[in-house]
């Protein structure tokens, strides 16, 4: 028999190396507890987010996406989190014109320092998400506009790879 | 405003200030007309201003070597422009002849306007704010605001601010918001689910040609996202989800680039509402960063800088 659990949001952040991740290293070395929701990918900048990055993970299934760099003015390499910035703020936007749950798309400044932070981050984006609900934004329709069930996860990866 | 065209034209390829003169002649079709790419000045003589001059000449710049002359539109001009910000064109080399744009009529506009193929039309002319279409010998006349293009209705610059010569008057800009945004405020009218599955409809239609790419002056990569194949960012089967993927990026790609010129939503053979998108990104572009494409050529490209402090509001 099929036990019943609680749908738990997937999310995937892009924590960069200099900071983010470092912050999200400190919270384990220092045993902090944040929902185990949160898939992390390392990329060296924040500037490194591409707003194909997010679409696709939207794409893929995940219900929410955090982009997380350093504090404007402490980027390493000076300009790449005011650059993602722009970026960020328009995919939001855009997106919610178009019909995404603002909550999919977050973002933050976490420094190196900010295990706490980080856990809060984490802790707050998993609460919005769950008020947001499953991510059916791409899952099939019929012909006539309506929704069938998502499909199954298997399903998805075949068509996807 | 023709026959200065043409003596300009032919004047600047015989005296070697350019290689190529870029413009429009008669097309196959009736009333329409198509780009002429010449370095022959005799070909001089075959280009034509007329209110059917809809494509955006900038898309050939960035692939022609050599000088260029070309003719210009007032949102032609911002193409240009911003392909000078984004250092894809030299402005030494180029030479703009500028048009002052009334708008341009949107064949299709009429068609449906007065019920009949454009092969059944006689004549369709202009004068000043209102357009005469004749039909078997009657004469029938609108109010131009009717068959010109949404975008030519929202236009913010008919003539060029950039340009070397200038044919013919000036014309003010009078942008009629309110007639060419009217989809948008519908659209933002609806529920966010309506909205997506709107936008999921409409693009269940496109069979990825991939034309509004091709068309748009702001999409010059060489190689688009959406052919990559490692990794596989957009699958090629034109399925709803990747198209809708695909028309995203690629608007958030030309985002400060793109100045509502409207040629993608005007060469798309299934009709999807681009204009939806391009517009509503314009006008957010503008009112995030105060800033508008193709205006100045002198301004940095809106993604290569930053404001110390701007939309900061939903960051953590």
């Amino acid at each position: 028999m099929k036990q019943k659990t609680e749908w738990k949001p997937k999310l995937v952040g892009f924590l960069c190396k200099w900071c983010s991740y470092a912050g999200a290293d400190l919270a384990g070395i220092s045993r902090k507890k944040y929902p185990a929701n949160l898939r992390i990918i390392k990329v060296p900048c924040s500037g490194r987010v591409d707003p194909l990055f997010i679409l696709k993970a939207l794409r893929l299934g995940f219900d929410g996406v955090l982009v997380s760099g350093c504090h404007p003015g402490e980027c390493h390499y000076q300009t790449g989190n005011y650059r993602a910035r722009r970026r960020i703020a328009i995919t939001k936007r855009f997106l919610e014109y178009l019909g995404v749950e603002p909550q999919r798309i977050q973002a933050s400044w976490v420094s190196a320092s900010e295990g706490g932070k980080f856990t809060k981050v984490v802790d707050d984006v998993t609460k919005e998400l769950k008020e947001a609900g499953p991510n059916q934004l791409f899952s099939e329709r019929r012909g006539d506009g309506t929704k069938t069930k998502a499909r199954s996860k298997g399903t998805t990866r075949a068509r996807q790879s | 405003m023709e026959q200065k065209l043409r003596q300009e034209a032919k004047a600047l390829l015989e005296q070697g200030k350019v290689d190529w003169i870029i413009g429009f002649e008669p097309g196959s079709l009736k009333f329409t007309t198509t780009p002429l790419i010449t370095k022959d000045k005799n070909d001089a003589d075959r280009l034509v201003i007329n209110p059917f001059i809809v494509n955006n000449l900038a898309d050939f710049l960035p692939e022609i070597k050599g000088r260029v002359g070309i003719v210009a539109k007032g949102c032609d001009s911002r193409s240009i422009v911003s392909l000078i910000q984004d250092n894809k064109v030299v402005r030494e080399d180029v030479v703009i002849l500028a048009v002052p744009c009334p708008g341009i009529i949107d064949l299709s506009k009429v068609e449906r306007l007065v019920g009949k193929d454009r092969d059944e039309l006689d004549d369709v002319t202009r004068e000043g704010d209102k357009v005469i279409i004749k039909v078997n010998g009657k004469k029938k006349e609108f109010p131009v605001t009717e068959v010109l293009f949404d975008h030519c209705l929202a236009c913010e610059l008919p003539t060029p601010q950039e340009y070397d010569i200038l044919l013919g008057e000036p014309r003010p800009p009078a942008p009629n918001l309110e007639v060419s945004g009217k989809d948008i405020e519908n659209l933002k009218g609806l529920t966010p689910e309506q909205r997506w599955e709107f936008w999921g409809n409409e693009l269940s239609r496109c069979i990825r040609c991939y034309a509004c790419r091709n068309v748009c002056p702001a999409c010059y990569c060489q190689r688009c996202f959406v052919e990559e194949t490692e990794p596989q960012w957009v699958m090629p089967v034109p399925r709803w989800q990747d198209n809708l993927l695909f028309q995203i990026v690629r608007n958030i790609h030309v985002a400060g680039r793109c100045t509502d010129c409207g040629e993608c939503e005007r060469v798309c053979p299934v009709n999807i509402p681009l204009r939806s998108l391009t517009r509503e990104m314009y006008d957010m572009v503008d009112e995030l960063f105060h800033f508008k494409a193709g205006m100045d050529k002198e301004a940095l490209p809106l993604m290569t800088h930053y404001e110390q402090e701007e939309a900061e509001d939903f960051f953590r």
